[in-house]
């Protein structure tokens, strides 16, 4: 089974330690508390899944501090990227 | 108590290598310098590309930097090495060096007659300046004593899970103890400023912190501001996204977590040393040489760079100490790296893993070599310019 840390207890993503293929569970390590979740889709090591349902424009935590914010609707066991989190920071034109 | 084994000097901090430095003020005297720093073993030589053509902030970073160098605690002595007609003339350099209480020698090319008579001078001088060091010993110092520079570079997502985090509790020890770190590469700080501002000792440093992140944003919003180069104005590589980084606040957080949870004490300025005890920001880029040549021009002893996808890179007697979390980077460039964070993927405490490292960045601050010293890497010696 693949696993996954959550690296602050206010995060919201956890971040990926393998390779995970749609449908697959994933452990997810907190301390000493491992959560068992499902990945919804092909997400590889180093990024991140959603460990909670998000609204558009909710805040995605990681580190225990916003890092962006929901471009559409997310499900528990999405993977979150450039495709469904924007940063106004960064960017020239302050665009979604 | 965590103690090193040092050098001490008549002021500031003690030296955990006792080498000579032939640094030139001036491009023109490389050659000369590089030829001494050949002659004489225990010398090395500092070899740039600025001193001359360059006027206002751009030749007073050169001269800050220099002088910085120069007055490092690493090194036991500085043969000087000029031109004569440079602008930042020798005299200036060295002047400034032995204030700091350091043996200083300094030679001028134009004076000298020309290149052999002045190589030969300068062996001379370097010479008996690494003979004076070598009846030098080491003696204990206390972690108070201990200033570490704070890098990172090759970055994947190991980096801020595991050895920056490692990093990070190695740096709230040192502080705790009432030593110094330096973090810098302000350039990757942009989006985090809010959180390292709610993390200064004041509301003065505080206002620091943000106008340091706000002037690197306006130069680098310059520098990308014309559309034939808006296609080079992404602050995360392909690499980072690729890595699984999605935002340049992500990016910044994973990066900050090498600076520990601390207050921090204040900002420097690049070529200037932190007037106390404390975590610093250094207002540098974080190109990796110029980063680490500011660490090193802020008097940090040795720098510990974590890299996820592996880098070789060292400066010329101050140890840069590489850590991964990456245990497939760990095992393809062994010999490249000083320290494995990796265990904190498989879910050793960041605690454990960060005492080992301590103890590393201390037994290397006592002498045992670094990776990069004993393979000879020195490429990360680089003035920064405006």
């Amino acid at each position: 089974m693949a696993k996954a840390l959550k690296i602050n207890p206010r995060d919201n993503v956890a971040v990926l330690l393998g390779e995970i293929r749609p449908g697959e569970m994933v452990d997810v390590t907190i301390g000493s508390e491992v959560a068992h979740i499902q990945a919804r889709q092909q997400i590889a090591f180093g990024h991140k899944i959603a460990l909670v349902n998000l609204a558009i424009d909710q805040p995605i935590i990681k580190y225990g501090e916003e890092i962006g914010r929901a471009l559409t609707a997310i499900s528990v066991g999405d993977w979150i990227h450039l495709h469904n989190l924007y940063c106004r920071r960064g960017h020239q034109d302050g665009a979604k | 108590m965590l103690t090193f084994h040092g050098y001490r000097r008549s002021q500031g901090l003690p030296g955990v290598r006792n080498a000579v430095a032939v640094i030139p003020s001036v491009f023109c005297a490389n050659t000369v310098a590089r030829r001494i720093a050949e002659h004489v073993a225990g010398a090395m030589a500092f070899c740039h590309p600025v001193g001359c053509s360059q006027v206002g902030l751009d030749l007073e970073l050169t001269a800050r930097g220099l002088k910085g160098l120069g007055r490092h605690p690493n090194f036991y002595g500085v043969v000087v090495v000029g031109l004569g007609c440079e602008r930042f003339q020798a005299r200036e350099l060295a002047e400034s060096i032995a204030a700091s209480g350091k043996p200083v020698e300094m030679l001028v090319i134009q004076d000298e007659g020309d290149t052999l008579q002045a190589i030969e001078k300068g062996v001379t001088f370097a010479s008996r300046l690494v003979e004076e060091a070598s009846r030098q010993r080491r003696e204990e110092f206390p972690l108070s004593e201990f200033s570490l520079g704070l890098k990172c570079g090759g970055t994947d997502a190991t980096s801020g899970l595991a050895a920056n985090p490692a990093l990070g509790w190695a740096t709230d020890q040192i502080c705790e103890a009432g030593g110094r770190a330096i973090f810098t590469e302000v350039t990757e700080l942009i989006g985090a400023e809010q959180i390292l501002a709610g993390r200064a000792v004041n509301p003065r440093v505080a206002g620091q912190i943000l106008s340091t992140i706000g002037n690197m944003e306006k130069r680098l919003s310059a520098a990308t501001a014309s559309a034939e180069v808006q296609h080079r104005s992404a602050l995360i590589s392909p690499g980072n996204e690729d890595g699984g980084l999605t935002s340049v606040v992500e990016k910044a957080l994973g990066g900050i977590y090498k600076a520990g949870t601390g207050p921090v004490s204040g900002v420097v300025g690049y070529g200037e040393y932190p007037g106390g005890p404390g975590l610093y920001l250094l207002d540098c880029v974080g190109h990796d040489g110029e980063a680490v040549t500011g660490l090193v021009a802020s008097g940090c002893q040795a720098v510990v760079f974590t890299t996820g996808r592996g880098t070789p890179t060292g400066f010329p007697g101050v140890p840069v100490i590489k850590i991964t979390g990456n245990r497939t980077t760990w095992e393809r460039m062994r010999f490249n790296l000083d320290f494995n964070a990796g265990d904190i993927m498989e879910g050793t405490p960041i605690a454990e893993v960060g005492a080992e490292l301590l103890e590393k960045i201390l037994r290397i601050g006592s002498g045992e070599p670094s990776r990069a010293e004993l393979l000879g890497h020195d490429e990360l010696f680089c003035i920064t310019r405006i």
